[in-house]
């Protein structure tokens, strides 16, 4: 299999009066299909090393490669553009447009990809009815359930037919029960339509579940377990 | 699927929205309503300044507005007067016989008033005086002397119909003539001011007083278009060289620099008043923006390209600026036109005093709301920009985790 995200090297420092290595020279390859979780401790480095691979932050030092493509040599507006093309987003607090309702939510980003209309419409109800919202189309977050609006989210997030997604803490914020039926959906779109998962998480569930576990511990990777 | 965001992002705190949105709908109004009744106010003035005072235009003997003396007299009056009666702008024309500034006593007080002797037929069709005749005749009842005191004059000197009035005053030959002038009408032209400086006699008594045989001292001449005052007169003081034919905004001390002044009138006042509720309209939008940093960071996480968010910040903040521009366009609207036809009585108030009339009919003309729309326009461009730039200045790593 082909790796979908590559790291060489890469570390991230925060300046101070005592520098802060968040990421520390970390190498990491990340196949298609594949199904990972990065753990470890609070401040250990999970946000910092996913913002870095999803191109919302720059490392100090060392590169990520997507698919061959080389993040570092992106300006921003060329970064924005390739997060809108191969990266999907789900955050732990889900994060979704309070105006608009599930179904426009996720039609969002394909309208910024200037996808046709009848591509949006098929494409809006075939992920509704997967992630269980078929009948919650013209909700609004309001309308819905936390673990309703994670799964709008990861809707929105597979909308743009990323090539891999990445979910930081996705079910920090749901009760025991949502955060099963969500991590049932992801696993589901991971082994049935073949979508590349990486998400940090503190949730002993979803780790188990997992079937790759990276362990970050001071910005270093000090397991990578695969099941 | 921006500018739905947009236009729903603008209701997500209807009451603040809604303030704003009031705030300039009243704004807007005050400052046009504010614009458009000083303006009626010049307008009825300029109305009045032509209908009852100046005339389009007036013709003398080239010294009389200096000196004023009763000899000053044009020569061929009648013959001049009937030429310009023939010009096609021409409605009416009148010849005057006037004695300037005479002494004035009555059993009550003493003061001067100019005695303006007129034609009566001329004169109705020129200033309209029959028509702002409020007691007594207009010059029918009493043979000798007959006089037209305006209703201040009246209360002044305490006079009533019939009351006698005299009049001492120099005649063309230098000889002080002492004569007795009996109310027989009181008139009230809606300017105070104006009214109280000068009463009408008939012309062919005041010639005959002053010692004139023949020839006016002032040919006032009407017309329907008011704009062709000033060729007009040009035309004819090429054609009499030796007389001096002068149209009103030369003749109204003041009035041209006011009128050029009205001009800009509307955009001082309705500019003061966006620029103060341009702070307004931005700082409400600097609030939105921090509210959903995180939203906003959000979005161009996603890849929502940031020229798109600087865009969608900015049709939030004229949709804002426009849905209370145009509400405010139309209350000045209405209630201009309500007022314009209704009026505003001032009642006793000062403005009689410095001239103008105690009605006010608001009046705006349509090309100043289009005005006041484009710069209502370019406010809410200038609100827009700092929102949308601080927006534009977030960094989505950040901003998603506020």
């Amino acid at each position: 299999m082909s790796n979908v995200i590559e790291t060489k090297n890469l570390s991230k420092v925060y300046k101070g009066v005592v520098p802060v290595h968040a990421v520390d020279n970390v190498d990491l390859q990340i196949e298609d299909n594949e199904f990972t979780a990065i753990v470890g401790p609070s401040g250990s480095g999970k946000t910092t090393l996913l913002n870095i691979i999803g191109g919302l932050d720059r490392p100090t030092s060392g590169n990520v490669l997507v698919n061959g493509n080389e993040l570092a040599s992106l300006n921003d507006n060329q970064l924005i553009d390739f997060r809108l093309k191969h990266i999907g987003f789900v955050f732990q607090s889900y994060n979704l447009i309070p105006v608009l309702t599930a179904k426009e939510n996720t039609e969002f980003i394909m309208l910024l990809q200037k996808i046709s209309k009848q591509e949006r419409d098929e494409r809006v109800e075939k992920l509704l009815t997967d992630v269980g919202l078929g009948d919650k189309m013209n909700s609004r977050p309001t309308q819905l359930s936390g673990g309703q609006q994670q799964r709008v989210a990861v809707a929105r997030a597979l909308a743009s037919k990323p090539d891999f997604i990445l979910a930081d803490e996705p079910t920090a914020n749901l009760d025991s029960k949502s955060a099963e039926n969500l991590l049932d959906i992801m696993l589901r779109l991971n082994k049935e339509e073949g979508v590349t998962f990486v998400f940090s998480t503190h949730d002993q569930r979803v780790i188990d579940r997992a079937r790759r576990v990276i362990t970050l511990e001071d910005g270093k990777i000090v397991k990578d377990e695969r099941k | 699927m921006i500018v739905k965001v947009a236009w729903r992002n603008i209701w997500r705190n209807r009451l603040r929205s809604s303030v704003i949105i009031i705030a300039l709908s009243l704004g807007l109004w005050a400052g046009i309503f504010a614009s458009a009744f000083v303006q009626g106010m010049m307008k009825q003035k300029v109305e009045s300044v032509i209908s009852k005072e100046m005339s389009d235009f007036q013709v003398h003997h080239p010294d009389y507005r200096e000196e004023k003396l009763p000899n000053l007299i044009i020569e061929d009056s009648e013959t001049i007067q009937a030429d310009i009666a023939s010009n096609e702008y021409v409605i009416a024309s009148t010849g005057r016989v006037i004695i300037e500034g005479p002494a004035v006593s009555t059993s009550h007080k003493e003061g001067m008033i100019r005695l303006i002797g007129i034609d009566p037929k001329e004169e109705a069709m020129v200033t309209g005086l029959e028509g702002d005749l409020i007691e007594g005749t207009y010059f029918e009842g009493i043979k000798k002397n007959p006089i037209l005191i305006s209703s201040k004059t009246a209360e002044e000197y305490g006079l009533e119909l019939k009351s006698k009035i005299n009049f001492r005053f120099l005649d063309i030959h230098g000889d002080v003539h002492q004569v007795g002038f009996r109310v027989v009408g009181i008139y009230n032209s809606g300017n105070p001011m104006m009214d109280g400086m000068k009463a009408y006699a008939l012309r062919d008594d005041v010639k005959s007083h002053l010692g004139i045989e023949t020839g006016f001292h002032e040919i006032a001449v009407s017309l329907n278009d008011h704009n062709q005052a000033e060729p007009l007169a040009e035309k004819f003081q090429n054609k009499y060289e030796n007389l001096e034919v002068i149209p009103w905004l030369d003749l109204a001390l003041g009035m041209r620099y006011m009128i050029d002044a009205m001009g800009m009138y509307t955009v001082i006042i309705v500019g003061i008043i966006l620029f103060a509720l341009l702070f307004s309209i931005l700082n409400t939008m600097l609030m939105a923006v921090l509210e959903r940093t995180r939203e906003i960071g959000m979005l161009m996480a996603v890849g929502m390209a940031k020229q798109k968010v600087f865009f969608m910040i900015m049709v939030e903040t004229l949709f804002l600026s426009l849905i209370g521009g145009p509400i405010g366009l139309l209350v000045s609207y209405l209630s201009i036109s309500y007022f314009g036809s209704a009026g505003i009585n001032l009642g006793d108030a000062a403005y009689g005093e410095m001239g103008f009339s105690n009605i006010i009919y608001p009046y705006l003309e349509s090309s100043e709301y289009v005005k006041v729309g484009i710069m209502v326009f370019f406010m809410a461009l200038f609100a827009a920009i700092y929102p949308s730039v601080k927006a534009l200045r977030l960094k989505p790593v950040e901003a998603i985790r506020k």
